[in-house]
């Protein structure tokens, strides 16, 4: 079973930048062995930014959480 | 056969590091001679621009620049490839062939990933290099050819001779004029300068000024060893100006592998764990293991203003813990300075 602080220790791995620059990326909800998240201030809407974390983030999750199935960007 | 882009000592990106300066002071020196270069340098450090650069500043320029990477071809292959064949050499050979080296007659062969051909091809290398002759597959003319040989590797070919995987012989031959490129991660203070540049060249090529970078992307660029070297760093420059949708460079236009590596670097300086001592002196293990310990909880004190707890997330311990490690390591009166975030990442203050 994932829980919220080991999908939120690899979230933080990402999120001092990300805080940096204007944004977060938030984890908003677990269900099962997936994860719901949601980017937050600058890169929230841009379509580039989904694609780059949502490939970067999974993969994260994937690796540190073997358990690991999808990610959701909200 | 390549046609390479025009360059010039002066045109290109040189950066500020005292090693990059010395490459291309060596470079000048060289430009004239016909003596064969070997190139060293990890995969991405530029040894296909370097050869380029030695073939353009040299007598050699108006005749062609040929490279070749040994490593495309199969043990058969090569030999047909950079000497040509003969037609009816073998099934397939339906008309005569010239191979690189006569391709590149008057000019500069580049013979990229030498450290992939294999023994038995070497000595036929190592007789042309020698003779200044070839012969064709299949042949029985000798042709004679001028060509200036600029040899690359990506491993230490000193290393390979004494493995017993590279001929001695032909590492003499090809280390006549020996070029060492640094990799990327041990002259960080180009990258800035490296980053504007194919940045403008990227942006260019859309027909759209470079926008702002953010700090965050810059310190990013600064953390990330960068593996693939200048290649690597080209390839995320171009990422960004080819996804970039808001008029400024956030870190939603950079790969997230880069970051999440950037993130798991905290230092920018040499740790004292990656200084080993190189003689046979004493050393005392704790006291190393300390130095390390504290550098890191100095590191998370920092980037997260003081906060404890925000520190010890960051080191993944407790919050008990870290209290007891910053007294063990004589943390205890560590003042951290509001707004000095000096060479590491810190969050802005809320």
């Amino acid at each position: 079973m994932i829980t919220r602080e080991r999908v939120e220790a690899v979230l933080n791995k990402v999120r001092p930048f990300m805080q940096a620059d204007g944004g977060d990326i938030e984890l908003v909800d677990l269900e099962g062995n997936s994860a719901g998240v949601r980017l937050t201030g600058m890169c929230a809407g841009c379509p580039s930014a989904h694609m780059t974390l949502y490939l970067g983030v999974e993969n994260a999750l994937r690796e540190e959480i073997p358990e690991f199935e999808t990610l959701r960007l909200l | 056969m390549t046609t390479p882009a025009p360059l010039s000592m002066d045109s290109i990106v040189v950066g500020r590091s005292a090693r990059m300066r010395a490459v291309f002071e060596f470079l000048r020196v060289i430009g004239n001679s016909d003596s064969t270069v070997l190139v060293t340098g990890e995969s991405g450090t530029g040894k296909e621009v370097t050869a380029t650069l030695i073939h353009q500043s040299s007598r050699r320029k108006h005749h062609p620049f040929v490279a070749v990477s040994c490593a495309l071809f199969s043990e058969t292959l090569i030999e047909s490839e950079l000497f040509g064949h003969e037609r009816g050499a073998f099934t397939g050979a339906i008309k005569d062939r010239p191979g690189r080296f006569e391709l590149a007659e008057g000019g500069t062969i580049f013979l990229d990933d030498i450290d992939d051909v294999p023994l038995s091809m070497q000595v036929k290398l190592l007789r042309v290099l020698q003779n200044r002759t070839i012969e064709r597959l299949g042949g029985t003319r000798t042709v004679p050819v001028n060509v200036r040989v600029v040899a690359g590797s990506k491993r230490d070919l000193k290393q390979m001779v004494a493995e017993g995987k590279f001929r001695e012989d032909l590492y003499y031959r090809l280390n006549v004029l020996p070029v060492a490129l640094p990799p990327l991660r041990e002259r960080r203070e180009d990258i800035p300068v490296l980053m504007d540049h194919f940045l403008e060249r990227y942006f260019r090529r859309r027909g759209e000024d470079v926008p702002a970078i953010s700090d965050a992307v810059k310190q990013a660029f600064m953390r990330y060893a960068w593996p693939g070297n200048v290649r690597e760093l080209e390839n995320a420059c171009e990422r960004i100006a080819q996804t970039n949708t808001c008029g400024t460079v956030h870190v939603g236009c950079m790969s997230a592998s880069i970051l999440f590596r950037a993130g798991a670097r905290p230092l920018d300086v040499s740790t004292p764990a990656a200084s080993v001592p190189q003689e046979a002196a004493p050393i005392s293990l704790d006291d190393r293991l300390r130095d390390v310990e504290a550098n890191l909880i100095r590191w998370a004190l920092k980037v997260s203003n003081g906060n404890k707890s925000r520190a010890a997330e960051l080191l993944q311990i407790k919050r008990s813990t870290l209290g007891d490690r910053i007294n063990r390591c004589g943390l205890g009166a560590l003042h951290v300075p509001a707004g000095d975030s000096g060479e590491v990442m810190a969050a802005p203050p809320p």
